[in-house]
């Protein structure tokens, strides 16, 4: 097709070479792609047809695999029958108290970091970022036993404890408010400003972008946490979402239309926040892996 | 008030002799008051979360306590790391969590890697394939385990593809020899797309001007790559392979829930035994001794892949 578009002459040939390799890389990116959504898109579908549709549309294999032939809400219901609704509220508020509290603390982490002169700050710094970026399920369990001792246990204040501390979220933050023209703290200092103004009217309303970025850390962090919660929480009236739903895998590992709902209940909340707060997103990406 | 703003530069200058050294200490310690404040409730939340617990588990390593808690622990030294390592069960799963990880973390990266490369070249609705990679990882890995756990049963759409396409059907996560492969599988299907971002981000900051240079030098696409986009990616690569590596030692959530260590332990590795030494067998000082040696492990593979991938920077 794209052979009737391109010139005649001896330049064409060489046209018609080039422009043939996009589309066999496409071709080639499109099949990966699928095969990377097939499964997610699988959930989706199951998540939508009765029960015990799931298994038996796949034999003999046809496109009734991705498409059902009836479709329901039954399995929706019935999760927000067996109690995921109060797991899906309790996630709702771990995940926003941890939002809160981990802006706060990385905020006032930040600035002394970025702005202010003291002795040991590049060694601060180092720890502050290498104890927040060792991998917490290292310590999670003796953390855990810790928590026992402390009467944390089922507590939205132990769910909520360990989600505040993000490494990425500090380093992030100091970035954004070492590009901030120090001229406007040196004009806020003249006029008798405390840090604590200059940082609250300054440089916060300053670093929106990162702040925002910095808040999809710390919310994907808890949204998706299962160790941690399975660690400290017992009682059913304290579960989070992942813990529910893979209680409900567990205990009806036959009704994977319940199972697949809540999959695709748990993934619709991240999923819309990473794409309506892309840039946000991959910004973390470009600091941190290029930097 | 002025004076405070000028006299940062003083202190970097050095030794500013009489007054002007008395308000620098003074600037020094407005600053000091209030980064201590400031940074107060990171450095508790550090000590809280991070440095009591990894001290509490090397203390509990070196006890051995008794069931009910009615008897005093003692004080056993190594007892615990000596009985962990002649018990030829623990050094299995020491070995295939370490074989494990030799495995899933170069298959990631490269597979990450050249789909990165796919995806910055000119594609037709670059955007779209992206994304549609990226999905997997957004979707919360309890989610994903629980869907692979469903398509990779025996009776599940992985065993009717293959049967559509003549071959006969496997056992995946019920076989020992499968097991791991298909925890590697279900990995990587979330982890790749999420690595593969990270490497996008850094071939799209080597500079156009090089690719060109090599153009004209009449270097082809494989020689391109290897001498011009290899290079020029080592900064990310190496955020990537430590933070893959790092995040695949902790790896917890698919063995959990869908093999619970076997069939016959072939999927357990070292961050599963740890909890199910801890809370199944409730043994928390040999528990303890197991998250000890995790982490020591952990660490000591990082650090090499810091040198090895630093001492490369030095020689060019």
């Amino acid at each position: 097709m794209s052979a009737a578009t391109v010139p005649a002459g001896l330049r064409a040939r060489r046209r018609v070479r080039t422009s043939n390799r996009p589309r066999a890389l496409t071709l080639v990116a499109a099949v990966v792609a699928l095969a990377f959504i097939a499964p997610a898109v699988w959930i989706l579908v199951g998540s939508f047809r009765p029960g015990n549709e799931i298994f038996e549309s796949l034999s003999p294999l046809s496109w009734h695999v991705l498409f059902p032939n009836s479709v329901t809400l039954d399995n929706y219901t019935g999760l927000f029958g067996n109690g995921f609704g109060g797991a899906l509220l309790n996630s709702v508020i771990v995940c926003g108290a941890s939002v809160i509290g981990g802006l706060a603390m990385s905020a006032l982490a930040a600035y002394p970091l970025a702005v202010l002169r003291f002795p040991g700050r590049s060694l601060i710094f180092a720890v502050i970022v290498v104890s927040f970026l060792v991998p917490f399920e290292a310590i999670a369990i003796p953390l855990s036993q810790l928590f026992s001792d402390w009467h944390l246990t089922d507590t939205y204040i132990g769910l909520i404890l360990p989600g505040l501390g993000n490494g990425l979220a500090i380093f992030n933050l100091r970035q954004a408010f070492r590009g901030i023209p120090s001229s406007l703290r040196e004009a806020a200092v003249i006029d008798g400003a405390s840090e604590w103004r200059i940082l609250t009217r300054i440089y916060l309303p300053l670093s929106g972008s990162a702040l925002i970025n910095c808040s999809l850390l710390i919310f994907l962090g808890q949204w998706t946490a299962y160790l941690w919660p399975l660690l400290v929480t017992s009682r059913s009236d304290m579960q989070v979402a992942p813990i529910a739903l893979a209680k409900t895998f567990s205990e009806h590992s036959f009704d994977f239309g319940q199972n697949f709902a809540g999959a695709v209940l748990l993934s619709v909340v991240p999923a819309a926040l990473i794409f309506l707060l892309q840039r946000f997103f991959t910004r973390s990406i470009a600091n941190t892996g290029v930097k | 008030m002025s004076v405070l703003a000028t006299p940062r530069r003083d202190e970097r200058a050095g030794k500013a002799p009489g007054p002007r050294r008395r308000r620098s200490w003074r600037v020094g310690h407005h600053d000091t008051m209030w980064a201590a404040l400031f940074l107060l409730p990171a450095i508790v939340a550090i000590v809280m979360l991070r440095v009591l617990p990894a001290l509490g588990a090397v203390r509990d390593s070196l006890y051995r306590g008794f069931p009910g808690g009615l008897r005093p622990e003692r004080f056993t030294g190594l007892d615990n790391y000596t009985n962990l390592f002649a018990d030829p069960g623990f050094r299995a799963t020491l070995v295939r969590t370490i074989v494990f990880n030799a495995i899933i973390n170069p298959l990631q990266i490269v597979l990450a890697l050249l789909l990165a490369v796919l995806l910055t070249q000119t594609l037709h609705l670059r955007g779209v394939w992206r994304t549609l990679i990226f999905i997997p990882c957004t979707i919360p890995i309890v989610g994903s385990s629980i869907a692979w756990g469903a398509a990779l049963r025996p009776d599940g759409p992985v065993n009717a593809l293959l049967a559509a396409v003549g071959l006969s059907p496997q056992p995946f996560l019920t076989s020992p020899n499968q097991a791991l492969a298909c925890i590697i599988l279900i990995a990587s299907w979330i982890g790749i797309g999420y690595w593969m971002l990270f490497l996008i981000a850094g071939l799209q900051a080597v500079p156009h001007e090089l690719y060109e240079a090599a153009r004209l030098d009449r270097a082809g696409p494989i020689r391109t790559f290897l001498s011009v986009t290899l290079p020029m990616l080592r900064r990310p690569l190496l955020f990537v392979l430590v933070a893959d590596t790092v995040a695949n030692f902790v790896l917890f959530v698919p063995v959990q829930l869908l093999t619970n260590g076997g069939p016959e332990s072939s999927t357990t590795i070292l961050m599963f035994d740890a909890y199910r030494t801890t809370f199944g067998f409730s043994s928390r000082n040999l528990g303890a001794a197991e998250v000890v040696v995790l982490s020591v492990v952990m660490l000591v593979i990082v650090a090499v892949q810091f040198r090895l991938l630093r001492d490369e920077g030095g020689d060019s």
